[in-house]
Order: structure tokens, then sequence, then C-alpha cells
């Protein structure tokens, strides 16, 4: 369930790889009723535009509660989502 | 089966003997180490490797594949020990052991893991050299390999 934070509620966005590096292990975003995953990697490349090309990437997943959600997935009310790079392997 | 992470240099004699040390009259042993290079393909000096990891997901992708590799071959026992964080050059990033009654089976399930591990294990992996830090990309050599493994069936 996403916080609710000086009256508004608020989902943590988690990086990995290249994104950690681009733009710090995790931000906060204000919820935004009826937000989906593709939706909210727009919202997020609107901000950061130097990693927009990262954020719209397909080759970069996302992640809730530990499962690969697919583009159509609803973030609002979730705590926290997470983008995958492509893996590089051990 | 013995899985971990580990933020600490990996000695390969230590973690043999820890694994001889529990089996129980295999006939075969066969370990594999993965060695951080000092050059990149092209070259270029590496200073170090850095391997970013998920709390959760890594964790059970080794897991896993270590569970795969059982179901698939005939071996008795397994190891798989892993670096994350900073790896410098000519430091183990990954321990992998398998041990059999007889060696072709744990040959192949030494040589599936590692294919498994190149392209399945949560991990992104950062080379930092004098000329900058590079994050790198799958390869198609590894995702080759690994579709070697592949279970689908093979078309009539």
């Amino acid at each position: 369930m996403s916080r609710v934070t000086g009256g508004r509620r608020i989902v943590r966005i988690g990086f990995f790889g290249r994104l950690r590096e681009a733009l710090g292990d995790e931000r906060e975003v204000p919820d935004e009723r009826g937000e989906t995953v593709a939706r909210l990697r727009v919202r997020l490349a609107a901000l950061h535009p130097g990693a927009a090309r990262d954020l719209l990437s397909p080759g970069v997943r996302a992640c809730v509660a530990d499962a690969i959600v697919g583009e159509d997935f609803p973030v609002a009310g979730q705590e926290r989502v997470e983008f995958l790079p492509p893996l590089s392997g051990g | 089966m013995s899985v971990r992470l580990s933020d600490e240099p990996i000695s390969d004699e230590h973690e043999l003997s820890q694994f001889r040390s529990g089996l129980e009259g295999e006939g075969a042993i066969v370990t594999f180490a993965g060695v951080a290079r000092s050059r990149t393909p092209g070259g270029e000096a590496v200073d170090r490797l850095v391997l970013d990891h998920h709390p959760r997901l890594t964790s059970r992708s080794l897991d896993e594949i270590a569970a795969a590799a059982r179901e698939r071959f005939d071996i008795a026992a397994l190891r798989i020990v892993h670096r994350r964080g900073a790896v410098a050059p000519g430091e183990t990033i990954v321990f992998v052991a398998a041990s059999a009654t007889h060696r072709r089976a744990a040959f192949e399930a030494v040589d599936y893991m590692m294919d498994r591990l190149k392209t399945d294990a949560v991990f992104w992996k950062r080379e930092d050299g004098p000329e900058g830090s590079t994050w790198i990309e799958p390869r198609e050599d590894d995702l080759a390999a690994r579709a070697r493994w592949s279970e689908a069936p093979c078309p009539e």
C-alpha cells in the first residue's frame, strides 16, 4: 500500500544497475489514480530526461513485490515499483 | 546444495576443501572459477568490476539455477558462491562445483549452471577503468550458450 506523506499518497521507485547509477537507489513520486507502469515510465522520463531512454526501454522491466509485471499493471496504490535493466548475468 | 552470495574475496581452495568435506564417496568432482579480467574485450584496462544485485531476486535466481541443475543431472552435491559489490581483477567472481558418481553428470551440471548464471542470474555488472565506466550488456554468445539447454521440443 502506498504511503501517505503531506496528505498525498507516495509510491517509492527503486532502481538497479545503470538506472541506479543515474537516479540513485530510490525516488518517491506522488501516487496517481489509475496509473499503469507504462504511464509511470512516461512520467518518470519527463522528470528525469537524462535517463529517459532507459526508463522507456522495453528491455527495462518493471517489478512489483518481487515479480515482473506488464505495462498495463496498475501502479496506483503500490508501495514500491522497481525498474530492472537487462541482466548482465553472473 | 550450498548457494551463497559473498561480499568478501572467494578462496577457490577453501571452497573446494569445504565442498569435498561434505561428500559421501562420489567418484567425480568438477569445479569452475570465473575470474575478473584485467582488460575489456577491447583491450582497455579494468580497475574493478562492480556487481549490482537485488536484495531478494538475486539469491532467488541462484537458488533456482541450483535447483534446476539438481533436477536435471544425476549429481550428488553442488555449490555456487557468487561475489557481489566490487571485485578486483584476478579475484574469483563465481565458484561452482558439482559432484557425481561418474564424471559426465558433474561436467554437464557445472556447464549448465555457468550458462544459466551468465544469462539468468540477477546481476548488473559495470567495469570501471581509467577511461571511465561501462555497464555490461547481455552478450549474444552467452544467450546462445544458454539456449543449448532449452527444454523446448525439437521441431518436427
